[in-house]
């Protein structure tokens, strides 16, 4: 057997195993007094505890709404559609802060909610602990739920729906046999995705838990870090948190779920179920429902409006043009690793028929999730500091940073197209000796296009919601808008902070708009 | 040719930046990002400072004062910081202990803090005394005194910081420990019901308050200042209490390895000027920590005097952060 090169992919995974080890490796030798991370005792237990109810709750009540919502919006068509969809896929980079501000402009003591339950006769509601918290994490999660399961939805090839019409086949068979194999390759990935986003959840719980009986590892990592300079805690901290994170992680992903596909023809799929009156009602129900909860959500970040004016500055443009270039390098950055992490996994599996090997690749964008990304930014700046200035040190790391950050997204919306080109055109291009470039073109690209545009769009997106990296980072030389928001904050304008929160939403939105009118995939 | 016209532009553009570099020497100030943004002080002071060194003052920001410090260790001796502007009392130990910082060598007599200084590390620049700030048109019989507040079952609802993250949290820990001592649990359990939350930030827990979630928010004395000076509002006040406030003093130090030492030395006398010091009231929204009482914008002559100061010195904090905010944990956690 001869030495072949290794896949670029598998490169790429070594990379970043090496850039997360050589973080920790760091802090660990920066040290601090060296306590122990048993020397918080129980109070880690319950922490832990309650960070797993919550994660766990957070996310079947995410996946539930959103996935519900997907089923709906695939059988109906109504004005308004395209621009719902693209609003589904900007909670999730909504700043946590504005987030929290915007559960208590509707649920809060003053909030819409409770005007109208005062105003029917019911008490006012306790919205802090458990609801608020997972009112902010559904808000935060089902919509992007609802987006990723939406495309699952609409990779089911015509002629099946075609035979199924033929076939006469019941809502419920519909479901099981079309709906339900497409949405089962994409759940058990958000499911993990979800529960590590919602489990290390710092800000919002801390905001809206009501007490420290109810925060998450982050918070001990945090003031690890940052009060106690025990920069050796931090890392066995984070090391805790990694490892239940990818415990949890590979457990929601064991059924590797992928579902064979042979058709090839695709066009705009006639649901026979979209007819029936009893799923009509449902639609109709879980619409309301879901957009009467996520809705309101969204419309009081609008409250940020009528200060617009106040903020439109030099200082905004200049922070809109960085935010902007650091997010198009980050998510350039995440998609060329997604990409390249995909095939690794894709040529794993299907070409050296080792799924266990796949998955272990997938199991990285779920490692960068569950590194605290506090902790990791402070281990690379560890690193890069002797070499680097400040200024420097942060334009490289930033994008790298976000980059990573965002990777699992992006790696969500690509991996399983690059899956399914490979099942459904695989053994076809082998035939005919594709391969390289030319396989990518005229395989691979037509299926790709437009999730990766969209995911593009959304790890830009993400990162130029992103606050915690650029605290560290910040200046006079690079500001980002997240970064103007928080100094607005500090400086009692609380007004001038909610408009620009509202600019950071709307860019959002835009992005997401766009790339929901990239053209969609036509085999 | 060519080379020679290229080689010619290159020695002469690196002599023109040598010269420039030479002509102004920049002095490197890390401080927390709200004093160098828009509304903070670091525009004036950077101004005013220029105006008189022929140098050129850069600012680098961090979060908030423990980022400042998280910033400052991981960077250690090969900081860039020539000063440091924005750490407090409570890091003071901890800041002392990387062994980064010289003595500043400034005269500190006739400072108008609370209490006596005499560090030879680090500069007071300017300070506050912590306090609850509430809104006057819907409490109209704010506590008299911290044990009113925490023991009164039906008193307001207050939304605090968490300590393990907040500046201000950690403050408030300390002022209850300064009056409680071993009742500090018993003294958390009375209060908890009416907590609405501990917020990671005072950003956010101030943000609660003025949306209406609590009657109360712990700040500092001079927040009513802003709303008095920039937004015309009376309605809010910070309220006194009996027993004391507790007082929280912002410092600036220079580093040893501050490339100018001679620049950086400067600085800190600037600090003490009034050129720097009329900037603290309303540029940071704090007292300034060495100004004659004429010089005080009116709206903070109003702002409550404690009748007691309440501090633990750096290093009572730094032996008992640990202790006091574990009993917090065990005595709210639930």
């Amino acid at each position: 057997m001869t030495l072949r090169p290794p896949h670029p992919g598998s490169l790429v995974a070594l990379a970043i195993l090496a850039l997360v080890a050589g973080g920790f490796f760091a802090l660990l030798r920066a040290g601090g007094s060296g306590s122990g991370i048993f020397s918080i005792g129980p109070y880690l237990v319950q922490v832990l505890i309650f960070s797993l109810v919550q994660a766990t709750l957070s996310t079947i009540l995410s996946l539930g709404l959103g996935t519900a919502l997907a089923l709906a919006l695939a059988r109906r068509r109504f004005p308004g559609r395209d621009t719902l969809l693209a609003f589904l896929g900007t909670t999730m980079v909504i700043p946590t802060i504005v987030a929290v501000f915007a559960v208590l402009t509707v649920y809060g003591r003053n909030g819409w909610a409770a005007r109208l339950l005062a105003d029917s006769g019911a008490g006012p509601i306790g919205i802090f602990g458990y609801p608020g918290i997972l009112i902010a994490h559904v808000f935060l999660n089902a919509p992007f739920v609802a987006r990723v399961a939406l495309d699952a939805l609409d990779t089911v090839p015509a002629e099946q729906w075609r035979l199924a019409s033929a076939l006469g086949f019941t809502p419920r068979q519909i479901f099981r046999h079309l709906d339900w194999p497409a949405l089962r390759t994409v759940l058990p990935g958000l499911a993990s995705l979800v529960f590590l986003l919602c489990f290390k959840s710092f800000a919002v719980v801390l905001a809206l838990g009501g007490g420290p009986g109810r925060a998450t590892l982050e918070v001990a990592i945090y003031e690890a870090l940052k009060v106690d300079l025990d920069f050796a805690r931090a890392a066995s901290l984070s090391l805790v948190q990694v490892a239940i994170c990818l415990a949890v992680a590979s457990l929601l992903q064991k059924p590797l779920a992928y579902r064979p596909a042979a058709a090839t023809v695709r066009g705009a799929p006639v649901r026979s179920d979209a007819r029936d009156r009893r799923l009509k009602a449902f639609d109709s129900a879980v619409l309301i429902l879901g957009f009467g909860f996520i809705g309101p959500l969204a419309l009081s970040v609008l409250t940020g409006l009528g200060h617009l004016g106040a903020v439109m500055d030099a200082d905004l443009f200049q922070a809109l043009a960085t935010s902007l270039a650091i997010a198009s390098a980050a998510a350039a950055l995440a998609c060329c690793l997604a990409l390249l992490l995909g095939a690794a996994a894709r040529h794993r599996r299907f070409v050296l028929g080792s799924p266990r090997g796949a998955s272990l690749f997938e199991l990285i964008p779920n490692l960068l999730l569950a590194v605290p990304p506090f902790a990791l930014t402070a281990g690379l700046f560890a690193i890069v500091r002797p070499l680097a200035d400040p200024a420097l040190a942060g334009a490289v790391l930033l994008p790298l940073i976000n980059g990573l950050g965002s990777l699992p997204f992006v790696y969500r919306s690509v991996a399983p197209r690059l899956m399914l080109a490979e099942e459904r055109y695989g053994r076809l291009s082998a035939s005919l000796g594709l391969a390289g470039a030319s396989r990518l073109r005229i395989v691979d690209w037509p299926l790709l296009r437009q999730p990766l545009g969209a995911a593009f769009a959304l790890a830009m997106a993400l990162s130029f919601g992103d606050f915690g990296i650029i605290a560290l980072f910040g200046g006079p030389e690079l500001r980002t808008l997240p970064y103007l928001l928080y100094e607005r904050l500090g400086a009692y304008r609380f007004d001038e902070a909610s408009a620009i929160g509202l600019i950071v939403v709307l860019v959002a939105f835009l992005l997401a708009r766009l790339s929901g009118r990239l053209p969609y995939a036509r085999d | 040719m060519f080379g020679r016209i290229a080689l010619a532009l290159a020695s002469l553009c690196l002599a023109a930046g040598l010269a420039s570099a030479q002509t102004k020497p920049v002095l490197t100030v890390y401080t927390y990002s709200s004093f160098a943004g828009k509304y903070g002080p670091g525009k004036t002071v950077k101004e005013r400072f220029e105006a008189v060194c022929n140098c050129e003052l850069a600012w680098v920001t961090a979060e908030d004062a423990g980022s400042l410090l998280g910033r400052l260790r991981l960077e250690g001796s090969d900081t860039k910081a020539d000063a440091v502007v924005g750490l407090d009392m409570n890091l003071a130990a901890e800041a002392k202990a990387l062994n980064l910082f010289a003595p500043h060598g400034v005269n500190t007599e006739g400072l108008t803090l609370p209490v006596a200084w005499s560090d030879d590390t680090f500069i007071p620049y300017d300070w506050g005394y912590l306090a609850f700030v509430y809104d006057s048109s819907k409490l109209a019989n704010p506590p008299k005194s911290l044990k009113e507040l925490v023991e009164h079952p039906n008193g307001p609802r207050i939304v605090l910081q968490d300590p393990r993250t907040s500046a201000p949290g950690l403050g408030f820990l300390l002022w209850m420990e300064k009056i409680y001592g071993d009742g500090a649990d018993k003294a958390w359990a009375d209060l908890r019901p009416r907590i609405v939350t501990f917020t990671k930030g005072w950003s956010e827990a101030y943000g609660l308050f003025l949306k209406g979630e609590a009657d109360m928010v712990m700040s500092y004395t001079t927040s009513p200042a802003y709303h008095v000076t920039v937004e015309k509002k009376n309605q809010y006040k910070a309220a006194a209490f009996d027993e004391g406030h507790y007082l929280h003093i912002e410092l600036a130090g220079m580093t040893k390895t501050a490339k100018n030492p001679e620049l950086a030395r400067k600085f800190m006398e600037f600090v003490l000027s009034d050129a720097f010091q009329s900037a603290m009231p309303e540029g940071n929204w704090m007292m300034p920590a060495k100004a004659s009482a004429a010089s005080l914008p009116e709206a903070f002559k109003d702002a409550i005097q404690p009748s007691r100061t309440l501090l633990f010195t750096p290093d009572e904090v730094r032996e008992n952060r640990r202790a006091f905010v574990d009993r917090w944990l065990n005595a709210t956690a639930r």
